[in-house]
């Protein structure tokens, strides 16, 4: 129910707004977050646990919530599993439950046949049944958490990088008061402040209520920071809905920051971004991240209405909102009393709890006594009552006979049970520092017997903690911490600073002490008491796993999947933690802490694509001759990220018969391909021919100017990285071409031995592959047409041999003609200039009409390589395949006095086994079949002995052809072999193939000289 | 996600713009015939894999795309040095 207007309230009242929640419509206000919101609204069922699937109501007020998960919005504004305790309400919000509380829930119908269900409960017994993929199908569909997406996110993501020489990680008091020294006593040093909740002050403001210093300081703090940051050249950026949720190395710290309305806002201009990633860089981070209060134990402590101690005091005094009239407080530190006395400013009355024995009183306690507070000190709660939410309580007096420092609890249950009814209960078990962030990227926690707390390791570089991270959880103590830390971090930059080193005084004692971890035996062997409320993992689970022999905290986690949830047990772990140090009996700082890993919040997909979506994704490379492709309606292919012509459809064809047509036109006639994507590298230098040569396996030191030659590139390894064709421009001139796909890493690997192990030859390379267009003029009647095209150059087969060069004039352009070949018939290839490209293309296109001249793409260009047996690095080799495995030793020279890169690998043994992969052509003795690439050879026991790689149904030769790997397959030539592929409809079916010369069409090389 | 300072560029840029190439001072032998395949192999993929101070090799991919000497703490990621081969060869020669 909504109170009225308090001091400390952040609502505001003139700003009412509509919302939908579980198909119901709710009022609520600007500044309500959807759980305040719905607490206003009595709404008291948020979701149905995952394992048991009991009713579970809200717990917290923030991040650490592991209950009130909800769906936001539908379609293209769909986001799954955000907490309610986390989004900010806004006009016409609609959320859903991720599980539905008010459906029934056949878990919770068969819960008392299983009234005790352990650790691996659904595995153990279903996984015996073999039942277990089916059952765990319907489990996953009833289990806590929302669908995942099935529509494009509408919205869009930015990123934003950011620079500072402070980063301060918490807006609270600590962190206001941090960024606030910092700018004041420096002239330069930029600070970011960064906070999740939507407004500075933290935990701070619910002391408005009682103290009026806490007010004004903020107040005044805020105002000053505020200065700062309205600026001209702003030394401050403050960033809030912002979660800093990731610190990698170097201080680089990733903030995911949620626009106010929750979704992006479309202008005239564009779309704002619903979220903003923030790409910190920073000098020096102070933290201030705070600390998370961890619930007491006892047996139902699921009931809905159990939420904790200063959840109920921040709803209370931040949003005007309290979730019932009948509230006890319970707990074993003084922020329960604050609780109390802040109700009680409310006129609401209210029991406290405290398992701490009368006796030494603080401040705190003494004014909640005055106030008429009803106090039981040293008493336990032992069990909530209540079918699915609180009802009442059973209280039991309690001695605790251990003395500090030995912490090992001694709890004893004493005296009889009472019972009390209540319609809320609010514990406070201590508090556990948010040390999640520090140990991302290396730090260590340890445990501090005096405050009995995790806290992050003391030293580290460039970063300091201050106020309740640091165990200091008394706002004004927090506040001199802050400022004493905001010095030491002004002298690590190096800016004259004097540390103040004001005393603190020992309040904060009074919320970090000795008696933190209330765990009596009595109470943790009692079922239903859930440590993980989002997992469902319960005391005597912990328990089960170390009867089971786990002893690890990561094992013990695992296991019975504490922490497992969207919360990563925030609230739980700890307890988890203090339990199993109970059961295996030994201290907590030798249990230690499950690992610290990012993200400390979930984080959307879209936030971390950011702009990279749709056509950002990728670069998109065309080659200049792109349009006349897109004319001829050519179909493409993406090859690394150039968009490649495939085939070139005609009147309705497939690919099939468009790929036969073309084949056949280059076969008989002629036919056209750009091949501007080849990786072109210029290498100059009076040592490129030496380069050359210790690069590829063979000779280069003869090639004359105006040749080229063919040449295959090994790693040391002895395995095939790459191949392509080398023109002599003259004696310090070489243009190496590479694989499409291969460019960039052959390049990146010539430059590093060039600067690393030959830095004394005389060779610079350049990448040109952009510089250049390559059209290939292919087939028998290619001289013909370049003879009408350029009358420069001699194209008599005497003058202008295959695997030579001529500088020419093509169509008014000046062009390297290179007479190579990738089908093993007459082709010329025109190089130009890149920008004349479409314009050479063109003209190639219209000139050859008188021939019939065809256009074909990459899936032609493979049939008529395969056809030749000609390997394509990547497909017919995978990294594993030395030169001998495809049968080219012809390619390996012999007399090369430097020993070129990969040839001494080539005499190791392994490499020289006749058992290895080796390359195959294969035939099926059914001419019709096409083998499925990819599919296995596979011997007479069934077991595989290699694969097809490249297969075909080769239109010259009116039969399949393919390519394979197949152990030992050299010395197998007509052997029969059987190649396993899945048919549709007919299933598993055995091929018989004959392996055959991988050389199909044209075996003696005649066809390329062409017609003349 | 570290900041590395190009020796070459002079700036301290993101881990983003470099791209790793394997540990330093992994000299190609002079003479490989005249090795035992051990010795090869041990050129080839033996790598030291040390827990502490390490000298690798890092290219500028994105920018002047020269190869170079990072010294680096595989226990916290510290970059504790970066240089030049020249710097580095002269410094060890003299």
């Amino acid at each position: 129910m909504r109170l009225e207007n308090s001091p400390s309230s952040l609502i505001d009242y003139t700003q009412p707004l509509s919302f939908v929640f579980n198909n119901k419509t709710y009022k609520g206000f600007k500044g309500d977050t959807l759980a305040s919101a719905l607490i206003a609204n009595d709404v008291l069922y948020y979701a149905r646990s995952f394992k048991y699937g009991r009713k579970r109501g809200i717990i917290g007020a923030g991040v650490e919530e592991p209950n009130a998960l909800v769906s936001l919005e539908i379609g293209g504004r769909y986001t799954p599993n955000m907490k309610a305790t986390e989004v900010m309400l806004y006009d016409g919000l609609s959320a859903v439950s991720s599980s539905n509380p008010n459906s029934v829930d056949f878990r919770a119908i068969i819960k008392p046949f299983h009234r005790f269900m352990p650790a691996g409960f659904y595995y153990k017994t279903f996984i015996k049944q073999k039942v277990w993929s089916i059952v765990e199908d319907r489990l996953r569909s009833l289990s806590g958490f929302s669908k995942a997406p099935s529509e494009t996110d509408e919205d869009v993501y930015d990123h934003i990088f950011q620079h500072s020489e402070v980063l301060v990680i918490g807006g609270g008091a600590a962190g206001m008061a941090a960024s606030l020294e910092i700018l004041t006593n420096s002239k330069s040093s930029r600070v970011i402040l960064v906070d999740e909740r939507e407004n500075l002050g933290g935990e701070l403001i619910n002391e408005f209520t009682t103290d009026k210093n806490a007010a004004l300081w903020y107040q005044e703090t805020k105002d000053k920071l505020l200065e700062y940051k309205d600026e001209e050249n702003p030394r401050l950026k403050i960033l809030t809905s912002a979660t800093a949720y990731a610190w990698y190395d170097h201080n680089y710290v990733e903030v995911l920051q949620t626009n106010a309305t929750g979704q992006s806002m479309v202008y005239e201009g564009g779309q704002a971004a619903r979220k903003v990633l923030h790409k910190i860089r920073t000098k020096e981070v102070i933290l201030a991240t705070g600390a998370h209060e961890r619930p007491m134990l006892f047996e139902g402590n699921d009931l809905a209405n159990i939420m904790l101690g200063q959840s109920v005091r921040r709803y209370l005094n931040e949003f005007n909102v309290v979730a019932g009239k009948e509230i006890i407080l319970y707990g074993n530190n003084d922020s329960i009393y604050n609780t109390a006395i802040d109700l009680s400013e409310n006129n609401i009355k209210s029991k406290v709890i405290d398992v701490r024995a009368p006796g030494q009183e603080s401040e705190t306690v003494t004014k909640a006594k005055g106030l008429g507070i009803d106090v039981f000190q040293g008493f336990a709660v032992i069990k909530a009552k209540g079918k699915s939410r609180v009802t009442g309580i059973e209280i039991s007096q309690v001695e605790n006979q251990a003395k500090p420092p030995h912490w090992k609890s001694k709890w004893r249950l004493t005296g009889d049970i009472k019972t009390l009814s209540c319609d809320l209960l609010a514990t406070s078990g201590g508090f556990n520092p948010v040390v999640h962030l520090d140990c991302h990227c290396g730090g260590k926690t340890y445990f501090d017997e005096y405050s009995q707390a995790f806290l992050p390791q003391k030293e580290r570089n460039n970063r300091q903690v201050c106020g309740a991270v640091n165990s200091i959880g008394f706002w004004k103590d927090a506040i001199v911490d802050a400022k004493n830390k905001a010095h030491l971090t002004l002298q690590t930059l190096g800016e004259d600073s004097q540390v103040k080193s004001e005393k603190l005084t020992n309040q904060s004692l009074n919320y970090f002490n000795v008696d933190q971890f209330f765990t009596p035996l009595e109470i943790l062997n009692k079922p239903k008491v859930f440590i993980d409320l989002q997992n469902d993992v319960t005391t005597t689970d912990i328990a089960l796993s170390i009867r089971e022999g786990y002893r690890s905290i990561e094992h013990i986690k695992r296991y019975t999947a504490m922490g497992f949830g969207t919360d990563q047990g925030k609230t739980g772990n700890i307890n988890g933690i203090a339990v199993a140090a109970e059961f295996l009996d030994s201290p907590m700082s030798e249990v230690g802490t499950t690992t610290f890993r990012p993200a400390y919040t979930g984080v959307d997909f879209g936030a971390m694509a950011g702009r990279e979506v749709g056509d950002f994704f990728d670069p998109q490379r065309y080659t200049t001759i792109h349009e006349s492709h897109v004319k001829s309606g050519a179909k493409f292919e993406l090859v690394g990220q150039w968009y490649r012509p495939w085939y070139y459809p005609k009147d309705g064809e497939d690919m099939h018969q468009a790929v036969n047509r073309e084949c056949l036109a280059v076969r008989n006639s002629l036919g056209m391909m750009d091949a501007s994507t080849l990786g072109k590298i210029d290498i100059q230098g009076k040592d490129a021919r030496e380069f050359l040569s210790r690069v590829y396996t063979n000779a280069w030191m003869k090639l004359a100017p105006g040749s080229c030659r063919y040449g295959l590139m090994c790693n040391e390894k002895g395995m095939i990285i790459d191949d392509g064709v080398s023109t002599c421009i003259n004696d310090n001139h070489f243009i190496m071409t590479t694989t499409t796909g291969g460019a960039a890493s052959v390049y990146s690997t010539l430059e590093m031995w060039l600067q690393t192990e030959w830095s004394h030859l005389d060779v610079h390379l350049s990448s040109v592959t952009d510089q250049y267009s390559t059209v290939a003029v292919v087939g028998p009647n290619a001289r013909k047409l370049m003879s009408k095209l350029c009358q420069d150059v001699d194209f008599n087969s005497q003058n202008f041999k295959f695997m030579q060069w001529r500088p020419g004039t093509v169509c008014g352009v000046k062009a390297r003609i290179m007479r190579i070949s990738f089908s093993g018939e007459l082709a010329y290839e025109i190089n130009i200039e890149a920008n004349y490209g479409r314009f050479i293309w063109d003209e190639v296109a219209r000139e050859g009409m008188e021939w019939n001249i065809t256009p074909y793409g990459t899936e032609s260009m493979h049939v008529l390589r395969a056809e030749k047996g000609f390997i394509i690095v990547g497909q017919d080799t995978d990294g594993s395949m030395t030169p001998m495995d495809v049968n080219m030793n012809w390619i390996l020279a012999k007399n090369k006095p430097f020993s070129y890169i990969g040839r001494r690998s080539f005499s190791i043994s392994a490499l020289n086994s006749k058992d290895r992969l080796q390359l195959v052509g294969l035939l099926t003795k059914d001419a019709k079949v096409v083998l499925p690439e990819g599919a296995h050879i596979i011997n007479n026991k069934g077991i595989s002995v290699g694969y097809v790689t490249s297969s075909y149904y080769s239109p010259a030769l009116g039969r399949s052809i393919a390519l394979a790997q197949l152990k030992g397959g050299l010395s197998k030539m007509s052997d029969t072999v059987l190649v396993k592929i899945v048919q549709e409809k007919q299933g598993l079916k055995e091929i018989p193939c004959e392996v055959s010369s991988s050389i199909f069409y044209d075996v003696n090389g005649d066809k390329v000289d062409g017609n003349e | 996600m570290f900041l590395i300072t190009c020796p070459y560029c002079k700036e301290s840029r993101d881990q983003n713009e470099f791209s790793p190439a394997g540990e330093a001072f992994i000299a190609r032998p002079e003479n490989p015939e005249a090795l035992s395949d051990e010795e090869w192999a041990d050129y080839v993929f033996y790598r030291t894999n040390i827990k502490g101070d390490h000298w690798e090799q890092w290219v500028h991919t994105s920018g002047c795309r020269k190869y170079f000497l990072v010294k680096r703490s595989t226990i916290t990621h510290e970059v504790l040095e970066a240089a030049t081969f020249q710097e580095i060869n002269s410094e060890n020669a003299s």
